[in-house]
């Protein structure tokens, strides 16, 4: 029962790191395509995010701890990056 | 940076029916988030400053980390916040926190550059490496200082410096 329990968490998990890589790669074509800025910025916001969840997967499919550090430290600097571009479209100057 | 409505009177912003000053002041909903996320920044900030020298980790990504949080309370809150709560300070507009962060510069450089004397304290030879043990820390438990925790936080304390310099004099003009 365990290991069949094993198992599945690691299909799941490679599961979830290829639906994450793919979503990655929508995100991109929405980058390089998205018509207005700020198109662009939620798409970029939603790789970083995506990209903390692949490094949080990846650090679960490896037993790795190492790993929990990358994700935090992305999600800490995404947070700034989305407020800063958000603060820069709405009002064109970030800090006054 | 053109128009006259300060930034942190939200009161006044909020009442105001013209536009362009209700466009100045964040929301409510960002200032509360900062005032949150701020501190879990900064204790993220030291535990990697404190588990750099044998993890992932040390006084460059710390030192980031810092200075992102002051960024985060910089677009939040204006240029004149952090000089008006810590310095007490309102009528000088950007000399106060600048002279701290050159402050924190030159001491950063200083320690990083005086940190192989730290062994010196364990009786070992000059650029060395000595490890102290801390234990039964409330909260924490056993705590791993190693010397290079003298280069680490000269880095940390020379990043959080520059970088600071760098986006209150940019942010400034």
């Amino acid at each position: 029962m365990a290991t069949d329990l094993a198992a599945a968490l690691d299909v799941a998990l490679q599961a979830a790191l290829v639906v994450a890589s793919g979503l990655t790669l929508f995100a991109g074509y929405r980058v390089i395509r998205g018509p207005t800025t700020p198109d662009r910025v939620v798409a970029l916001d939603t790789i970083g995010t995506n990209v903390v969840a692949i490094a949080a997967l990846y650090s679960m499919a490896t037993a790795q701890g190492f790993f929990i550090d990358v994700s935090l430290v992305l999600a800490i600097i995404g947070f700034i990056s989305t407020i800063a571009v958000a603060r820069y479209v709405t009002e064109g100057d970030i800090i006054e | 940076m053109s128009d006259d409505a300060p930034a942190n009177e939200d009161v006044a912003a909020a009442e105001s029916p013209r536009p362009s000053d209700v466009d100045r002041s964040t929301t409510v909903v960002a200032r509360t988030v900062v005032r949150v996320v701020v501190p879990i920044i900064l204790v993220t900030a030291i535990s990697l400053l404190l588990q750099g020298h044998n993890l992932p980790g040390g006084g460059f990504i710390g030192g980031v980390l810092t200075a992102t949080a002051f960024v985060l309370v910089y677009v939040i809150f204006g240029l004149d916040y952090l000089q008006a709560t810590i310095l007490d300070r309102r009528d000088e507009v950007d000399e106060g926190m600048v002279s701290v962060y050159r402050r924190l510069f030159a001491l950063g450089l200083a320690l990083a550059a005086g940190s192989g004397l730290a062994p010196l304290l364990f009786d070992l030879p000059f650029l060395t490496q000595a490890v102290l043990f801390v234990e039964h820390l409330p909260l924490y438990g056993e705590l791993e200082v190693a010397s290079a925790l003298a280069f680490d936080l000269g880095v940390y304390f020379t990043v959080v410096g520059a970088l600071l310099t760098i986006i209150a004099e940019v942010g400034a003009e």
